[in-house]
This record gives C-alpha cells, sequence and structure tokens, in this order.
C-alpha cells in the first residue's frame, strides 16, 4: 500500500480524476442546455383529449403535451377537489399548451389524469403558427378566398399551404417595404430637420436655403405617400384570403392569413418530415426577428447585436492592450512608478464588472456622450445622441474590463521572445521601434491572439455592465443598415446574454419561454465557442509562422 | 610553442603603432568600461587596419567579447554600462552624443555567436537590412540578396529555398545566413563574436574559409577563444588579459616570438 502511495499513482489518478470530473460536468452542462433547448423546435404531437371535470361536465382539449408531474392527492383535496374514484396517494397531472390566447384566455393549463376519459393523435388538427397571439390549435376546414368559401378536401394540406405561402409572401414584401424603403424615407427627413435645426442655430437660415429644404422635404413626403400607398396595398392583398378554422370548443373561428406564420399537420408527419420541420424551425430561430415580447419568433437581432458588439470591443481593446503591454515591458524604467501601474493593472481585473458598468454609464455615457453631443450634435439637443447608452459605449465598457487580460496576455509573450533576435536586429541598424514594429510584435502575434481569445471569452458573456450601458430588450434597428453612415454606433442593441435574463424571467408567461430560455443559452455558447475557435484557428496559423528558435 | 603550418600563416607585417589615417579602420584611444563599479576594461588603445583581419584572444572573462562590443556601441544595451574613452571612426567619436547609433551599426555590422536569424523566410532575413533602410524595388532586393549569399559561400546551397523559413537551415548554414544578413548592407567593418563555437568542425572550417574572402572587401575584427583558428585566419592579433591589452601584433609575431611572458604562457597552453 505504502509502495503505491509512493509511486505517485495516486496523485495520477487525482489529476485524471479531476480533469474528467470537469469535463463531464462542462459536457454535461452544455449536453442539458442543447436537449432542453433544440427539443423546443421538435414538433409535438397534438393530442385531443375528452376531459369530464369533477362536477361532471365533458368537455374536449386540444394541445400539446408540455411537462407532466405527481402531485400529492391531499393537496388536491385540500383545494377543493372531488375524486369520484380514490386515486391513490399521487395523482399525475399534465401540463398542456392549449394556444388559442384570446378564446380561452391562458395558453398552457394542467389537466388531471383522473379526469381524461380519453386521448387520440386526430390526423386532421394542425398547429398554426402565427404573428400576434401565440399558436392556434384546431381542424382547418375551410379557405376563404376573395370572399369565397372554399371547402378543403382532397388534397387538403396543399391547398391551404399555396394560399399561406402567398400571404406570407407579401407580408415579407410589405415588411421589407416599410423597414428599407419607408425607413430610409423616413431618415431622410430626419437628416433634413437637424440640418434645418443646424442653420438655425448657427443663424444661417436663409430664406433660400429654408426653401431649400423646403422643397426636398415635399419631395421626400410624396415619395413616402406613393411607399404607403403600396405598402396598403400590399397589406390589403396579403390579407385577402382567411382560413376556417374548427377549435376544441366546437366552434369556427376565422383566421386572416395575414397573421398566419405557417400550418402544420404534425399528426401526420413521418420521422423525416418532422427533422426537416425541427431545421426550418431551428432556422427561424437564428434568422428572424422576436414577437411577441421576446417570448415568440427568432432571436437574430441579439445573435447580431452581440457578435458586432464584441468584434467592436476586440478592435478596440487589442491596440490598447498591445501598446500598453509594450510599453511597460519595452520602454519604462524598473521603478516605483512601473511598479505601481503594474499593480494596477492587476487590480483592474479584480473590480466587478457591474461597477465598470456604472463607471462607463458617468464617464463614457454621460460626460464623454454629453460633451459629444454639445459639440457636434446641437441641433439634435435635447434628443441625445450620443449622450445615451449605445453599442460604442458598451464596447468601451468591456474593452476596459478586458484590458488586464490581453496586457498580461501580451507581456507574457514579449518576454519569451530571447533577446539574440532583437539583438540581431538592432545589430543592423534598426532602431527600437522598428525592431519592435518589425520583429518583435509578430513573434509576440500568438501571445497577443491568446490574450484576445481571453478577452472575447470573458466579453461576451457580461450582461450586467450591458444592462447599463447600452442593451436594451427590444431593439427596432441594427446597428448596421443601409442608410448612411451605415454604421450606427450610437445606436442601442440586443444581445443574447441579456436576451436570455429577459426571456426566462421578465417575460408574460414563463412557461411558454422556458425552452426558448435554454434553447438561447445554447445559442450563446455556441457563438462563443465560435468566436474563439476562430480566434484559435488563426492563433495556430501564427504560431507555425513564427515558431521560435528552439529547433 | 605551439606547431602551426608556416604556410597557413599570414606573413604581412604592419606598423601597428603608427598605423597612417588612410589604413586605419579604426582607433580605440583610452577606452574604460565598467559594469557599475565592477571595471571591466582597463585604458585599452589600438589601431585595427583597414580590409585585414584582427583576432582578439585571451581566456575566457578578459574582456575581448566586451570590447568586441563597444565597438558597434552594443553596451549601450545593457544596463550600468559607463564607458569613458573614445572609439574612432573615420576620425570621428562614435561616443559622442550626436552620433546616430543606428547609422553607426548599419556601417559596423555584427555576427553572434550562436546563429540567430529572424522567424522569416531567408530572402527576408538577408534583405531585412536594406528594407530598414527604405529599398522595396524588388530587383534591387533580388540582386543584393544574390550577391550576399555568395558573398556568405551559400548561394548554391539555398538559390531554390529563398523563400522558405530560416528555421530549416542547419547551424552552419544559419552563420552563414547570418553573415549574408550582415554584408547585405555593405557595411565597412565586420565584427565577428565567437562565430564558429557553436558549430561543427566541417562547419567551421567553411566559415573560416569564408572569413579570408571576406576580407578583401571588409575590415574583419573577430573574437575567438581558439587559438588555432586565430593563427589560421587573422594577420593581426591582440592578446587581452583581466581587461588589458596584453600585446598586440601581427600573428606571426604573437605566435612565434611574443614579447610578454603573459601571452607565451597563454599560447603555451599554461592557462586558458
Amino acid at each position: 500500500m505504502g509502495k503505491w502511495f509512493k509511486s505517485g499513482s495516486p496523485c495520477i489518478w487525482m489529476t485524471g480524476g479531476a480533469v474528467s470530473l470537469s469535463l463531464i460536468a462542462v459536457l454535461g452542462l452544455l449536453l442539458l442546455i442543447a436537449w432542453r433547448g433544440l427539443s423546443y423546435f421538435w414538433p409535438a404531437d397534438i393530442y385531443q383529449w375528452e376531459m369530464q371535470d369533477d362536477k361532471g361536465q365533458r368537455y374536449t382539449l386540444i394541445g400539446e403535451l408540455y411537462d407532466r408531474e405527481e402531485v400529492p392527492t391531499e393537496r388536491l383535496k385540500s383545494a377543493g377537489y372531488h375524486f369520484n374514484s380514490e386515486p391513490g396517494e399521487f395523482v399525475t397531472r399534465y401540463l398542456v399548451k392549449t394556444g388559442n390566447r384570446e378564446f380561452v384566455g391562458l395558453d398552457f393549463r394542467w389537466i388531471l389524469e383522473t379526469d381524461i376519459v380519453s386521448r387520440s393523435t386526430p390526423e386532421g388538427l394542425a398547429m398554426i403558427e402565427r404573428t400576434k397571439n401565440g399558436n392556434f390549435y384546431g381542424y382547418p376546414v375551410a379557405v376563404i378566398e376573395k370572399g369565397q368559401r372554399l371547402e378543403l378536401g382532397g388534397d387538403v394540406q396543399n391547398s391551404l399551404e399555396e394560399h399561406i405561402e402567398r400571404a406570407v409572401d407579401l407580408a415579407d414584401q410589405a415588411m421589407t417595404l416599410q423597414k428599407q424603403d419607408i425607413g430610409a424615407v423616413n431618415y431622410e427627413l430626419e437628416r433634413l430637420r437637424l440640418k434645418e435645426r443646424g442653420y438655425e442655430l448657427d443663424d444661417a437660415l436663409t430664406p433660400e436655403r429654408k426653401a431649400e429644404l423646403e422643397s426636398k422635404r415635399q419631395q421626400l413626403d410624396q415619395h413616402y405617400q406613393g411607399l404607403e400607398k403600396q405598402l396598403f396595398s400590399l397589406r390589403e392583398q396579403a390579407g385577402r384570403d382567411s382560413v376556417i378554422v374548427r377549435d376544441m370548443r366546437g366552434e369556427e373561428v376565422t383566421l386572416s392569413l395575414d397573421s398566419v406564420l405557417d400550418v402544420s399537420y404534425v399528426n401526420r408527419m413521418g420521422f423525416i418530415d418532422k427533422v426537416g420541420h425541427w431545421f426550418v424551425g431551428l432556422g427561424r430561430f437564428i434568422s428572424d426577428d422576436p414577437r411577441e415580447a421576446n417570448t415568440e419568433g427568432g432571436v437574430f437581432p441579439a445573435i447580431f447585436g452581440t457578435v458586432f458588439m464584441v468584434l467592436l470591443m476586440a478592435v478596440i481593446v487589442t491596440p490598447f492592450g498591445v501598446v500598453a503591454a509594450i510599453y511597460l515591458h519595452e520602454y519604462a524604467k524598473k521603478g516605483p512608478i512601473t511598479k505601481m501601474i503594474r499593480i494596477a493593472v492587476i487590480n483592474l481585473a479584480g473590480v466587478p464588472s457591474i461597477v465598470y458598468g456604472v463607471f462607463g454609464l458617468g464617464f463614457f455615457v454621460y460626460m464623454l456622450g454629453g460633451s459629444l453631443d454639445q459639440l457636434f450634435y446641437p441641433e439634435a439637443l435635447p434628443s441625445p445622441t450620443f449622450g445615451s447608452p449605445g453599442v460604442i459605449w458598451s464596447a468601451l465598457t468591456l474593452a476596459i474590463l478586458t484590458l488586464p487580460v490581453v496586457i498580461v496576455s501580451t507581456e507574457e509573450g514579449l518576454s519569451r521572445i530571447p533577446s539574440s533576435v532583437r539583438q540581431g536586429s538592432l545589430a543592423l541598424g534598426a532602431t527600437k521601434a522598428e525592431t519592435l514594429w518589425r520583429i518583435i510584435i509578430p513573434m509576440a502575434s500568438p501571445a497577443i491572439m491568446t490574450g484576445l481569445i481571453l478577452a472575447v471569452a470573458r466579453a461576451a458573456g457580461e450582461v450586467a455592465p450591458l444592462m447599463l450601458v447600452g442593451v436594451v430588450k427590444l431593439a427596432p434597428t441594427l446597428p448596421v443598415d443601409m442608410n448612411f453612415p451605415f454604421v450606427h454606433l450610437e445606436r442601442k442593441f440586443m444581445h443574447l446574454g441579456f436576451h436570455i435574463y429577459d426571456v426566462g424571467f421578465q417575460s408574460p408567461n414563463v412557461e411558454a419561454a422556458r425552452p426558448l430560455v435554454y434553447a438561447t443559452s445554447f445559442l450563446l455558447v455556441s457563438v462563443i465557442v465560435a468566436l474563439n475557435l476562430t480566434a484559435i484557428s488563426v492563433r495556430n496559423h501564427l504560431r507555425e509562422k513564427y515558431r521560435s528558435l528552439e529547433h | 610553442m605551439i606547431s602551426i603550418d608556416s604556410s597557413v600563416m599570414n606573413t604581412e607585417t604592419l606598423d601597428l603603432a603608427n598605423l597612417p589615417a588612410e589604413e586605419t579602420a579604426l582607433e580605440i584611444r583610452n577606452l574604460d568600461l565598467r559594469y557599475g563599479d565592477k571595471q571591466a576594461l582597463f585604458d585599452v588603445s589600438m589601431k585595427i587596419p583597414k580590409k585585414k583581419v584582427t583576432a582578439f584572444i585571451g581566456p575566457s572573462g578578459c574582456g575581448k567579447s566586451t570590447l568586441l562590443r563597444c565597438i558597434n556601441r552594443m553596451n549601450d544595451l545593457v544596463d550600468n554600462c559607463y564607458i569613458d574613452g573614445e572609439i574612432l571612426l573615420h576620425g570621428q567619436n562614435i561616443y559622442d552624443k550626436k552620433v546616430d547609433v543606428a547609422a553607426l551599426r548599419r556601417n559596423v555590422g555584427m555576427v553572434f555567436q550562436r546563429p540567430n536569424p529572424f522567424p522569416k523566410s531567408i530572402y527576408e532575413n538577408v534583405v531585412y537590412g536594406l528594407r530598414l533602410q527604405g529599398v522595396n524595388n524588388r530587383r534591387e532586393l533580388d540582386e543584393a540578396c544574390e550577391r550576399s549569399l555568395r558573398g556568405a559561400a551559400i548561394w548554391d546551397e539555398v538559390k531554390d529555398r529563398l523563400h522558405d523559413n530560416a528555421f530549416g537551415l542547419s547551424g552552419g548554414q544559419q552563420q552563414r545566413l547570418v553573415i549574408a544578413r550582415a554584408i547585405a548592407i555593405e557595411p565597412e567593418v565586420l565584427l565577428l563574436d565567437e562565430p564558429t563555437s557553436a558549430l561543427d568542425p566541417i562547419s567551421t572550417l567553411t566559415i573560416e574559409e569564408l572569413i579570408s574572402e571576406l576580407k578583401s572587401k571588409y575590415t574583419v575584427v573577430i573574437v575567438t577563444h581558439n587559438m588555432q583558428q586565430a593563427a589560421r585566419v587573422s594577420d593581426q592579433t591582440a592578446f587581452m588579459y583581466m581587461g588589458e591589452l596584453i600585446e598586440y601584433s601581427d600573428t606571426n609575431t604573437i605566435f612565434t616570438t611574443p614579447k610578454q611572458s603573459k601571452t607565451e604562457d597563454y599560447i603555451t597552453g599554461r592557462y586558458g
């Protein structure tokens, strides 16, 4: 026994065990999030239950099965529930998503197993995804086209799908028209207004200029009128048809097709169809805008905002961090001041991130942003341009947060470069700066990339400081669009981390939102992994290129 | 007395004490150097003739490398290094405050003990010095590269792989590459700090042959702890001991009839 201890084997087991545990924990976490998140997109069977409640009333329930749990009978009895026959100690109850929000009040409902008379999966049942009010479950029976009622029979699915496709297409066109063309017109009008205000402030509003602006404004207004007409006509056309669905109360409900996104006869789908539907759902999640207070739809603006802000932060932090590290390593004299600077840098890494948020708000947003507004955008005042939270201030705040990491990494990389290379360069008549630029920094670039990877990993996950300096629940536009100057650094943006918080805790319908929280978490992890893998591959390429002198 | 093949020895004799100015590459006048409180060079004075090979020999720690590094002011990089005295290049003291050190180092090249090519291609290594000076014309650089690599006797070995990484070369080839890099900017003086001590015997021989060719165009000062190498390669030899210049004369005299007893003790191997 003593021999085994001495040979060092227990240490190997311990260290290997610790690594394995850590890996299992991480993988387990990822698998959990992935499973619970991605299964949201898998089309679940739609059931039809015949129910009889404790008062003997019969009714029909149509919906998806979301969850089940065991409830002690005692609790139900004390809540005033009467059982027809003794059910035992526990009663199973099911969480059913019934949709049809405008007709039945709640999206979700708990039902007791004891109340279920029968359950079936009729093939005529469809799940209808809508732009407002969530999903609708029922039997589509007819389509109203141009006022004419067409019974759906025979080739039921295709006829309805064609109509929906047409409506969705028109609705997309309308949306594009509104967002891009009309948006551009509005943007131009706003710029004209600011220009006029600018002239006013400078006392330079001559009658000619005023007339010029007025004529431009009229042109834009006319253009706007034309576009508006187009928009209304498109919307009208999109709403031309409707579908009649028989819901679980047995009543026929008319749904206008301009609010319908998709209809799926889930119970008829084979496995391959379901896989296809899953991919489509996932694709929509990544590329669509959110709806219904972020509880439905996609998260594309959040993905875009997160990636854009992280890239902006990387562009800001890298030069600053590298230059600071070079100063500390190459130029600073080894005295007490340099020591103090180093201590300050290391301490910067320990400051809680919310404190950075407060600093960012006070210094960047109010002071810097306010000054920028006074100097460059006086015509927009009192409405702030840069003096309010925005993507640039978020990027700057996170840049300061991750600065110590980059500095320490870069310094480490610089110290690993053998002095023989430095001396070789100086002996050829290079100045210190030339040596740095041509030889040292390229050789330290793998270490700089390491610093960048760590910075990106940390920054992409920070949410608390961002809430103060630029992230919002719903941003109407992206920071990058087609209007000059194309990149709008003062705009607020959406962020995946904040989205998780918002959907998970601030949404009106927490049950509906929970799978979405998991899906968004998984997406955030994937985005960070993708960013990291890109940076790591760049670093490996650089490592190969600047292979050190050890050979 | 060590046995030296007299056919290898250089037989020209110069009057080193009264060398005329047009034949002097460098003049060292009363050079003192100390690291903090510790003095490393004591009142060194010598004149180094043009286009000849001068060797500094002596036991370890005698200050020969230190002296060599003074000539291109590489000792400036060391903290706490204080220098008194002068080194004159073209009659100008290189330690004058107005001297541009980078320009000095372009004129006085150095090759170090361990080969230190940059992590770039062979071509980029050689033209590094030229690019520093702003030469970017592809043809000029190509021509300079070929000239330097030929001058360093390595052209035939690398002409087909100029754009491969320099680390793919062997130690001896890397050292010749570094020499090519140094002569690409056409300096007047080449300082070689124990250039073959990290190499195998065959590479050592190649480089010694190279040094004999180099002296037709450059003044070469070589530090070596290998006496036979000094005898083979150099025209003048300076023997140093404990920071002092003990004897400085043509190689012939130093190795056959040294005037100082310390010199004789060293070359006969009484201490090393």
